[in-house]
């Protein structure tokens, strides 16, 4: 009802976007595939352009993601973001802006790689015009702060994402980098040719067991919170939702999942995939006495959605690709989990 | 609607529905309270065993609060501290009574969801004020605490401060309402959420990094709330951290910074906040704002 009456207030624009868009998002929506637009797979030869729309990278840093990805056959488009800097920014909210438009206009490039996150794109996100985006949409990769981008295409647009780690973890020297990490890079180049992923989930005996399929989306937890209410709030109605975190306190989680709670988007999920939160250590004299664990798990007591734990997403080595906006399954029975693409 | 005023004799409850507070650290508050002429109710919530963060169970912490609502012998309910831990309890509590016999309920930070709430949902005045830790090191004359006496007794509250170079001039009346950035970004899009147009609106913070309270506060103006209020009042934001890379700004400057588009009043540095100088304000109330070029005065209209 406080929705309703919040919605009412927002201007002309983002308004109409909720009220014509309000179908496409509901519950029903997100349990196929018919209303969410997957763009064209990349083929050898496409271009992928990479730039900064939040926090700032040198262009040596990029070097070893231009290297592998040139490896894998893509033309490369390097934005001029990329090097640039004002404090923590990778440049002015108008160079970033210019730059990420650029590229979202330019029917040459096929895919859109964040250099990394940190913070901004919040900054940017309702001056950005997605209209030949929508008319011809190309995959937006990244996470953390890039989670301000997946949640706009999921409230507005309807249109898939790949959510993965970004040029600053692609490693310099391939044949010394773990397997974890090694093969959540590899996965960004599935998830764009449009081959399926297998994800190792090590099966977690807190999960709760069960089958739920949906559209998939999620991110940045601490993102989510900021983003509600505003032109780019995440919506979950019968999706399967994944979360991650990092560097906040557990206080801070725990009222970040009563955000989610009380806006309403944990009540209607296909299921709930929970990836690493490396918190914050309590103040001493000020421990939460609360684990992720108890938390999710209060949180999703009153539903039977099936929950998984462990899942390998997030600020870590293991961050595999996952397509936002896309039909998945995730089966949890007799200590095995299965999560596809379907 | 504004709760009724407090008598010689009326009865203050002490609650804590957040964060754990020692029943020592409430001895000041309770002796000054007294020396107003009110009595002193103490929640179960108060001391209390609890080795946690909270200062008791959700159902605790809710039942101790729901209590103090309901209790006809309660005029006023004052919050020990802030912390966090309404949000974990807020959808449970039931105001029913509340609505029919409105009392006072005071306290700021954590508390702002409570008070968003009623705002929000009953349209009830509530008292954005220091709470029981405040009273340790305050004298008897501290103009501070004695607001929120004053508060209680029913008198027209009045405050002026310095003006701050940021400050952008003007005269404007409206209902106030606003108190921790972090709770009220936390509130947006929920049952506590509250619309902004007309009001003056405050905001205080303390301990957030600078680049969370730049993105708290875009997602306050991407949900309108800086479109049409009357006027905005920026308190303290105190110990603001930064990252290793330096954000670049100070607190002030990034508010400066996302205002800078909009043409209605605005003033720094009152004396509202996570800091000794914060004066009890009716949430929810009349109040009339002039932003001059010698003072800044805020009074009720």
């Amino acid at each position: 009802m406080k929705r309703k009456r919040f919605l009412g207030s927002m201007l002309g624009a983002p308004l109409l976007a909720a009220t014509t868009l309000t179908s496409q998002g509901s519950r029903a929506g997100n349990r196929s595939q018919t209303s969410w637009r997957i763009p064209p797979y990349l083929k050898p030869g496409d271009t992928i352009g990479i730039t900064c729309p939040a926090g700032f990278m040198t262009l040596t840093e990029v070097q070893p993601a231009i290297k592998l990805l040139q490896d894998w056959g893509f033309k490369l488009r390097i934005g001029r973001t990329v090097g640039e800097r004002d404090f923590i920014f990778g440049g002015r909210d108008t160079d970033r802006l210019s730059d990420l438009q650029e590229m979202l206009d330019d029917g040459s490039i096929g895919a859109i790689m964040c250099a990394r996150g940190g913070y901004g794109c919040i900054r940017i996100i309702d001056q950005l015009d997605f209209r030949k985006f929508v008319a011809k949409p190309k995959w937006i990769i990244g996470f953390s702060d890039i989670t301000v981008l997946h949640a706009h295409l999921n409230h507005n647009f309807q249109i898939a994402s790949v959510h993965s780690k970004m040029c600053n973890s692609f490693p310099e020297y391939p044949d010394q980098t773990e397997k974890g990490q090694w093969d959540s890079i590899s996965s960004i180049q599935l998830a764009l040719t449009g081959k399926q992923i297998d994800y190792p989930v090590v099966y977690d005996p807190a999960n709760r067991s069960g089958f739920g399929r949906g559209i998939l989306t999620g991110g940045n937890l601490k993102t989510i919170e900021t983003l509600a209410g505003t032109g780019s709030d995440m919506r979950t109605d019968g999706m399967i939702l994944f979360l991650e975190d990092v560097g906040e306190y557990l206080y801070s989680v725990d009222r970040m999942f009563y955000n989610l709670k009380r806006t309403g988007k944990l009540e209607n999920l296909s299921a709930l995939l929970i990836g690493a939160f490396r918190v914050k250590p309590d103040d001493p004299g000020d421990e939460f006495g609360r684990s992720i664990y108890n938390m999710v798990q209060e949180q999703t007591a009153p539903y039977k959605y099936p929950v998984c734990f462990n899942f390998p997403v997030g600020h870590q080595k293991v961050n595999y690709a996952l397509k936002c906006g896309v039909m998945h399954e995730l089966n949890i029975s007799e200590g095995r989990v299965i999560f596809k693409e379907v | 609607m504004i709760p009724p005023f407090l008598k010689n004799g009326d009865t203050v409850g002490i609650v804590c529905p957040a964060g754990f507070m020692p029943a020592e650290r409430m001895i000041a508050c309770i002796n000054t309270l007294k020396s107003w002429g009110l009595r002193v109710k103490i929640g179960k919530t108060v001391g209390g065993i609890s080795s946690n963060y909270f200062s008791g169970t959700d159902e605790e912490r809710l039942y101790d609060l729901q209590d103090m609502l309901d209790d006809e012998d309660v005029h006023a309910i004052l919050f020990g501290r802030g912390g966090y831990g309404l949000s974990r309890i807020i959808d449970q509590i039931s105001f029913k009574r509340f609505r029919k016999t409105p009392k006072w309920i005071l306290g700021y930070s954590d508390i702002t969801l409570l008070h968003a709430h009623i705002y929000s949902n009953y349209e009830i005045a509530t008292a954005h004020s220091p709470m029981a830790g405040a009273f340790i090191d305050a004298g008897p004359e501290d103009p501070y605490l004695n607001s929120i006496r004053n508060l209680l007794k029913g008198d027209r509250l009045s405050y002026s401060c310095e003006p701050h170079p940021f400050n952008r001039r003007g005269e404007t009346e409206g209902l106030l309402m606003g108190g921790n950035l972090t709770l009220l970004a936390h509130s947006v899009g929920g049952s506590s959420d509250f619309k902004t147009k007309g009001l003056i609106l405050f905001m205080e913070d303390i301990g957030e990094y600078l680049y969370n309270v730049d993105r708290m506060l875009y997602q306050l103006k991407g949900a309108g709330k800086f479109q049409k209020p009357a006027a905005i009042i920026i308190g303290s934001f105190t110990e603001m951290k930064d990252t290793e890379r330096p954000f670049g700004k100070d607190a002030y400057e990034i508010i400066r910074d996302i205002l800078s588009e909009f043409e209605y009043p605005v003033c720094y540095g009152f004396p509202v906040g996570h800091v000794k100088e914060n004066y009890a304000l009716k949430c929810g109330a009349e109040y009339k704002l002039k932003i001059g070029k010698e003072r800044v005065l805020l009074e009720e209209a």
